[in-house]
């Protein structure tokens, strides 16, 4: 380790940030080429070189904070930042799809009849599986604030037993959303309802899932030992992106599910 | 209100200014007089009334929507594809 009288982290050389820029130009190119040619081959190999960039790009910082000391207070805080400003640029990217759903459903057009739900449109009920789904959520959201206490108390089992079960709960809602969407009754080619439904609802589950995966890698990190009480900002950063998950799906539970019924 | 409605409809030039469409986006004025039009007509000929008083929301629709539109509204409405509840 390298003698200095500062607490920041000099970064040794590292090349995950080029493969990663590489596998986001093929992933992107990929995409146009899956368009216009029918050919899924450079998507794949850009989300295979992005898989393997991102795993060995956070196991490299779980080597240099945890392993090797780098994450003193001051370059936690900058961490602590990078992670509020990330999840503040979701809410933007979230907002724009709210945006596109008002705009429709506020004022809809003749062509739907003037009406929301558009005609011909049998929106979801949503007292049936969507509120269970914000019932799984929000339990999911008290079984990870209690796994973070029992973390900050020394309590290694219970942080354990909290932690997979708020990645059951994940799993859950995914299965049952799953299910929902193979027996809808409309589809995301259903007009501007489908459209909005399925792209709001559809990048939420993606989230999910990046938030599962997240928590999953907090379970295996907290097994190993890797937290201690007082610090452990792996598992707060995945907390805070599964808070927001948590409260996306209600924005999306009582807009589009509720609401827009 | 018989005679009421005669007299407005001999006077009538345009389509009077209406509070509850302000903007210059007129189209919901269009669409709700139409869709008023049809729904008078339906629920006064199955009481068996005389359907003079729809012929107002006929002159308003007229005068506002633009000719495609009626023509389209009008073959879905013989199709059974309409969109709007009448």
């Amino acid at each position: 380790m390298a003698h200095h009288s500062h607490p920041y982290h000099m970064v040794d050389p590292s090349p995950w940030p080029l493969t990663g820029a590489i596998a986001a130009l093929l992933m992107t190119s990929g995409l146009a080429v899956w368009f216009h040619f029918h050919s899924t081959s450079l998507m794949l190999l850009g989300t295979i070189l992005l898989t393997l960039t991102v795993i060995q790009w956070w196991r490299d910082i779980v080597r240099e904070g945890t392993f090797q000391g780098h994450h003193t207070p001051p370059v936690q805080k900058g961490l602590r930042y990078g992670m509020i400003l990330f999840i503040t640029s979701e809410v933007l990217f979230f907002l724009g799809f709210f945006w596109a759903f008002y705009h429709s459903s506020l004022a809809p057009t003749p062509e739907l009849g003037g009406n929301w739900p558009p005609a011909g449109i049998t929106p979801l009920d949503p007292f049936e599986v969507p509120l269970l789904n914000t019932a799984v959520l929000l339990a999911s959201g008290v079984t990870v604030t209690w796994a973070h206490h029992a973390i900050m108390e020394g309590k290694r089992k219970q942080a354990i037993h909290a932690l997979a079960l708020t990645i059951l709960l994940g799993a859950y809602f995914t299965f049952l959303q799953a299910m929902e969407y193979n027996e809808a009754p409309f589809t995301i080619a259903d007009g501007v309802y489908g459209c909005t439904f399925f792209v709001a609802t559809g990048f939420h589950g993606l989230h999910v899932l990046i938030g599962s995966t997240f928590l999953a890698i907090c379970l295996a990190r907290q097994i190993s030992h890797h937290f201690t009480s007082e610090h452990h900002f792996g598992f707060e950063a995945a907390a805070w992106y599964w808070h927001f998950v948590d409260v996306v799906w209600l924005f999306l539970y009582i807009s589009i599910y509720w609401w827009g019924s | 209100m018989a005679e009421d409605i005669k007299t407005k409809l001999e006077n009538y030039r345009t389509a009077p200014f209406d509070a509850r469409f302000p903007n210059q986006n007129q189209t919901r004025n269009c669409w709700s007089n139409y869709l008023d039009y049809h729904r008078c007509q339906k629920a006064l000929e199955a009481k068996g009334e005389d359907t003079l008083p729809c012929q107002w929301y006929k002159r308003v629709y007229t005068s506002l929507c633009p000719i495609s539109w009626v023509q389209k509204w009008d073959d879905q409405r013989a199709e059974g594809t309409f969109p709007g509840k009448i």
